[in-house]
């Protein structure tokens, strides 16, 4: 399995050929995508191999083992990328190129290898007419290097730099149309936040590294077990566990959007639609739940103190985006916020001990999210709208959008029998297993809501009366309806994979687990309250939004402040905006004043000036006159002949 | 050892003077002669730079194509000993490259070009002496030939400008950069008189760096004393790399200077005082070194944030740089205050990578000013539609010095951080924190300028010129290799920086 280093350096190869490409293409956008694409491709294809590799290798086999600290199997394969200091002399850091094959990787890796050989053929109809598509397809396939190498890092420094370069993938991508101002603000916005909690992480590598000597990640998981096992005598201590686990999980809170870092993924739909799809749904914003993923030995160590934090920044994102994603008006913020809150029931997850639920749950919010995307870049490339107010009943001229749409919604809003439905129940099911029963209570209102929110964004967009001005849209070319099926295939199945099948497949649990593997087994209770809330909600949005049985005015107004806090975003972007320009720029321009009038003009020019007023005093004494320079040389005359008479008696 | 590696040293130094020296015959009323000429020895210089490089024997490590020609004897005993280390070679390296695009971008210099060409080439032999020689007394005077130079291609080919409030003149520009290293300059020759003396009292009146350093080691310098010395050192070659609250010439300096002079200036002048505390500083005075790293460290971190924030708020594109390199050469010396190979293999690699960089924005700021004559951040805009090359250029300046991985920048930053982070923890994490601020005015500055809608404004703006373009994209290869595949690089670094005592 060594060759899977191959999978990422086929798409950052292929990056540079899609840009040259795109020169000479005018017109032809299949020959742009090409190079993108065939990596993409290659990289699908190659996880298989790689899967059934893992699949039947012997636990002797060189570069595997099944290290206790997660009780999976892990295959790592390493290569030196370059050395600080000389190792004969100590003290020195040797950084690899590593690879990581474990359950967890391996999932990754097939959901972006797939999500983005989707994207990238779904955008050969969506991007067609653009003149920048070979710039626009580099971007892409260097970001799916980037992401790969990302999931695949086997240590925390290569993790960061990776880390890095999806986010520099995404400030290009959501700044694509730069020429649009909201486009280039959102692309900075992203930028910046994100590297706000990066430098959190970095503190917490470098952290651990001060702490085991090494950016391995097995390394410091071996020292965080260690710790725990001997309450701190040996390995790692308790209050460098925790706080690398809180850096770490900034730098995870800045990349997944929680809370309050959450203002910049709404934003980046500022972007093309289908890199919203990619990055901002499927792969890139959940690097951060699978950070805490990897590193859930650490923040596991000592009773798992941090993942209590996790929890409730988890659970706070979740409420608080589903709420904005009820009353947004625009289809991509809608689906936007429902990212937010379904990472932050990732993250919930994460922080109740679920890490199959969460991992799950990733898989199935991917693909779901990835669909209800890319059916609204349908609406969105064939209507130019996006404002829901101005959609309705577009079920009649694009059918087939409609439909996958509508599975999209369904599965995400967690009615039985599709994946979201199983997924969401995992992570009730932890959440009741591991945590206080009001994590469980507020977890299934957000689960409420979810249904609520989908269920309004489907009903608003696609029944009720068509416009007249959309009645002459038409359904999406089968470049971009095709691709989204095989999503809709996922969307509506993949919860089967959780199942105990018969035969050596036990479960997805039994795969991708923490600890040790568990089978697939369903809580009733839970599972029948979720799915009863679920029809609920979307029996609720169909009273208001299509039967107008209940009047959204009077839903409205029965919550008033709430109800216009959370249109405002909860004024997040206010804030924010504040602390900039009351704050930020005042202190700089302070500091930049201060440095030209207080270190130049008075510490610089000031001694220089008084060199100047010293020498212009000084001049005077050169009157030019004979006479004053008689008496000068006669006064000093007789000064020495005293000084030289009173010395010498 | 072949007898061309016993004369390379040599060469380097006395190609860009002789250069210097025939540039003077060439007739007065052809510029593009002078820059002919100067194309052809800078090429020369490249050339040699990258012999050095290549040919340095990391396995070996230690001054190599060493060769000493004696000058004056005893008392005095200064010799012109020539030898190049895993520190000076990079840097002999930086010194090669940012030499040629500087000579190469001043295509654009019409008015008195021979005489432009004979200072900048002056300058650079100036610098390659410094990073080659083995003499303190030489050392010296290589710095100074580095320095006069900046005050006449300021002063004369300068540019004045007007910020409403304030005024800044070329020849108030020139003249405080050359007040200020003047005297950064006598403390530092003060300190080099007391080694000399001290040595003497020791019984080995000299000025070789490698008799010092031993003299050193074998403990014929007290602490008292060392310690004493130490910041005319810290300071003197401080001046020259920026350091806070010595800084001020620097922004000020570039604002008045022509593109390939402000390329220099950044690029490799202010790399003379790092490369001075490291050589001087830190070797002759090691116990010095370690009463004033706490000192230099905290300065160092003074200079990543102050640099940093006060760059967000400035409206001129070249104060904007020149407050980004105070900043990152904060990193600099707080990789130098480390005391640890890591950091201080970051900072060289820092200086490397700075140098590279900072050549490469002043380049597009010139060729944007030599078209447009503003560069007032909230007036230009929407360049990219029309200087795409150029734009894209500054973009990956840009990033590399937001320390974006994959870039050259990273890996140094990266380094000073874990140099930083075992002896200085809360410093390291403000170092960490000034690379997200870098990040907040680079993209500032690149959504405002370089972003955005063509503005008929600029109707008629062309990219920059054939050959700004090929110095720009090659700047940009040189980042990006040495930022993906750093190895050849550090493994001469790495040797350099084990040798330092107290390391």
């Amino acid at each position: 399995m060594e060759f899977a280093w191959l999978i990422p350096v086929i798409s950052f190869a292929a990056a540079p050929l899609a840009w040259l490409a795109g020169q000479r293409v005018r017109g032809r956008p299949f020959l742009a995508g090409a190079p993108a694409i065939i990596a993409i491709t290659v990289g699908f294809v190659l996880f298989w191999v790689a899967l059934f590799g893992f699949l039947n290798v012997a636990p002797d086999t060189s570069g595997c083992r099944v290290p206790e600290e997660t009780g999976s199997l892990t295959c790592e394969y390493q290569r030196t990328w370059f050395q600080a200091g000389l190792p004969q002399l100590g003290n020195s850091v040797t950084l690899d190129w590593g690879v990581l094959i474990d359950p967890l990787s391996l999932v990754m890796v097939g959901l972006v290898t797939f999500v983005a050989l989707i994207v990238q053929v779904y955008s050969l109809g969506y991007m067609r007419d653009e003149p920048r598509i070979g710039w626009y397809y580099a971007v892409h396939a260097f970001f799916a290097g980037a992401m790969l190498t990302l999931v695949l890092a086997d240590n925390f420094l290569l993790l960061y730099v990776a880390w890095e370069l999806v986010g520099i993938s995404s400030y290009l991508l959501i700044g694509f149309w730069h020429e649009r101002p909201a486009a280039r603000e959102a692309a900075k916005k992203a930028f910046i936040v994100t590297r706000i909690g990066d430098v959190g992480m970095l503190v917490g590598i470098l952290l651990l590294w001060r702490e085991t000597g090494s950016f391995s990640m097995s390394e410091a998981f071996a020292q965080a077990r260690l710790g725990s096992i001997t309450g701190g005598a040996e390995g790692m201590g308790e209050g460098v566990a925790l706080a690398a686990a809180l850096l770490l999980f900034l730098g995870a809170m800045g990349k997944s959007a929680q809370f309050p870092f959450h203002v910049w993924l709404p934003d980046a739909m500022e972007g093309p639609t289908p890199v919203s799809a990619l990055i901002h749904a499927a792969t890139m914003v959940v690097a951060g739940v699978y950070l805490v993923a990897r590193a859930f030995p650490i923040f596991e160590a000592y009773d798992g103190d941090a993942l209590l934090v996790v929890a409730a920044v988890g659970l706070a994102t979740s409420l608080l985006a589903a709420t904005i994603a009820l009353v947004s008006v625009d289809l991509k913020r809608i689906l936007a916020y429902s990212t937010v809150s379904h990472l932050g029931l990732m993250m919930l997850s994460l922080g109740a001990f679920g890490y199959t639920a969460a991992v799950f749950h990733l898989l199935a919010h991917g693909f779901a999210k990835a669909l209800l995307f890319l059916s609204a870049g349908n609406v969105l490339h064939q209507t130019e709208l996006q404002d829901v107010r101005q959609m309705g009943g577009l079920a009649k001229v694009m059918p087939l959008t409609a439909l996958l749409f509508s599975v999209g919604a369904l599965s995400l809003g967690g009615v039985p029998v599709l994946a979201g439905f199983w997924s969401k129940d995992e992570i009730l099911a932890a959440l009741a297993a591991g945590r206080h029963p009001i994590f469980l209570a507020l977890g299934l209102v957000a689960a409420l809501l979810s249904a609520l929110y989908m269920a309004r964004a489907l009903f608003v967009t696609f029944f009720g009366d068509l416009k007249r001005e959309n009645r002459r849209v038409h359904e999406a070319p089968w470049v971009m309806t095709g691709p989204i099926l095989l999503l809709a295939v996922l969307a509506v199945g993949f919860g089967f994979v959780s199942f105990n099948w018969p035969g050596e497949f036990k479960g997805f649990g039994t795969f991708v687990f923490f600890g040790h593997g568990e089978g697939f087994h369903f809580n009733w209770g839970l599972g029948i309250a979720s799915a009863l809330l679920a029809i609920l909600g979307f029996a609720f949005a169909w009273l208001v939004y299509l039967k107008g049985v209940v009047s959204a005015e009077r839903v409205r107004n029965s919550f008033g402040v709430l109800f216009t806090a959370a249109e405002n975003k909860f004024y997040f972007d206010e804030a924010y905006q504040w602390v900039i320009d009351r704050v930020v720029l005042t202190v700089s321009g302070f500091l930049a004043l201060f440095d030209r009038a207080v270190v130049n003009d008075l510490g610089v020019n000031g001694p220089a000036n008084s060199v100047r007023r010293l020498g212009v005093m000084l001049r005077l004494h050169v009157t030019g006159h004979l006479y004053s320079y008689a008496l000068a040389m006669t006064l000093g005359t007789i000064g020495v002949a005293l000084f030289w008479w009173l010395r010498s008696t | 050892m072949t007898s061309f590696d016993q004369g390379v040293l040599f060469l380097v130094i006395v190609a860009p003077l002789l250069g210097a020296a025939l540039t003077m015959f060439l007739p007065k009323d052809r510029p593009a002669d002078a820059w002919y000429f100067a194309t052809g020895v800078a090429t020369i210089c490249l050339a040699l730079s990258l012999y050095i490089f290549i040919r340095y024997d990391y396995g070996e490590g230690g001054y190599q194509m060493a060769r000493t020609f004696p000058w004056l004897d005893a008392p005095l005993n200064i010799a012109f000993s020539l030898g190049v280390d895993g520190i000076g070679a990079p840097l002999v390296l930086l010194n090669g490259i940012v030499l040629m695009g500087a000579t190469l971008v001043s295509q654009t210099i019409r008015q008195r070009s021979r005489d432009f060409f004979v200072l900048l080439q002056a300058l650079g032999a100036g610098v390659f002496g410094v990073f080659v020689v083995r003499d303190l007394f030489f050392l010296f005077f290589f710095y100074e030939l580095a320095v006069l130079p900046m005050y006449l291609l300021i002063g004369v080919w300068g540019s004045s400008t007007d910020f409403g409030s304030f005024l800044r003149t070329k020849e108030y520009g020139a003249m405080k950069l050359f007040m200020y290293l003047v005297a950064g300059s006598v403390l530092v020759w003060i300190g080099i008189l007391a080694l000399y003396i001290k040595a003497a009292e020791a019984g080995v009146p000299t000025f070789s760096l490698e008799a010092l350093g031993d003299l050193a080691l074998q403990g014929h310098f007290s602490e008292e004393f060392q310690t004493w010395v130490f910041p005319l050192f810290m300071v003197g070659f401080g001046v020259l790399a920026g350091l806070w609250p010595f800084h001020t010439w620097s922004p000020d300096g570039h604002v008045a200077a022509p593109t390939g002079v402000s390329m220099l200036h950044a690029g490799v002048l202010m790399k003379l005082g790092a490369y001075g505390i490291i050589r001087v500083g830190m070797v002759l005075l090691p116990e010095g070194a370690e009463n004033w790293m706490p000192v230099l460290i905290s300065l160092g971190t003074v200079n990543v944030l102050y640099g940093a924030v006060a760059a967000i708020s400035q409206t001129d594109l070249k104060y904007v740089i020149g407050y980004s390199s105070v900043s990152h050469m904060g990193y600099v010396l707080m990789g130098i205050a480390t005391l640890d190979p890591i950091g201080l293999g970051g900072a060289v690699l820092q200086m490397f990578s700075h140098g590279i960089m900072t050549a490469l924005m002043f380049l597009v700021v010139g060729a944007v000013y030599d078209r447009t004559h503003v560069r007032d951040v909230s007036v230009l805009n929407g360049l990219f539609g029309r200087m795409g090359v150029a734009s894209f250029c500054f973009a990956v300046a840009g990033l590399a010095s937001l320390g974006l991985p994959g870039l050259s920048g990273f890996i140094a930053e990266f380094m000073i951080f874990t140099g930083a982070f075992r002896t200085y923890l809360p410093l390291a994490v403000l170092a960490v924190a000034g690379a997200a601020i870098t990040a907040v005015y680079i993209l500032r500055l690149l959504a405002k300028t370089f972003l955005g809608e063509k503005d008929p404004k600029w109707e008629g703006l062309t990219d920059s010129s054939p050959v700004e373009k090929g110095v720009g994209l090659a700047f940009v290869l040189i980042l990006v290799v040495v930022g993906v595949w750093p190895q050849p690089m550090m493994r001469v670094i790495n040797v350099g920086v084990a040798s330092l005592p107290g390391v």
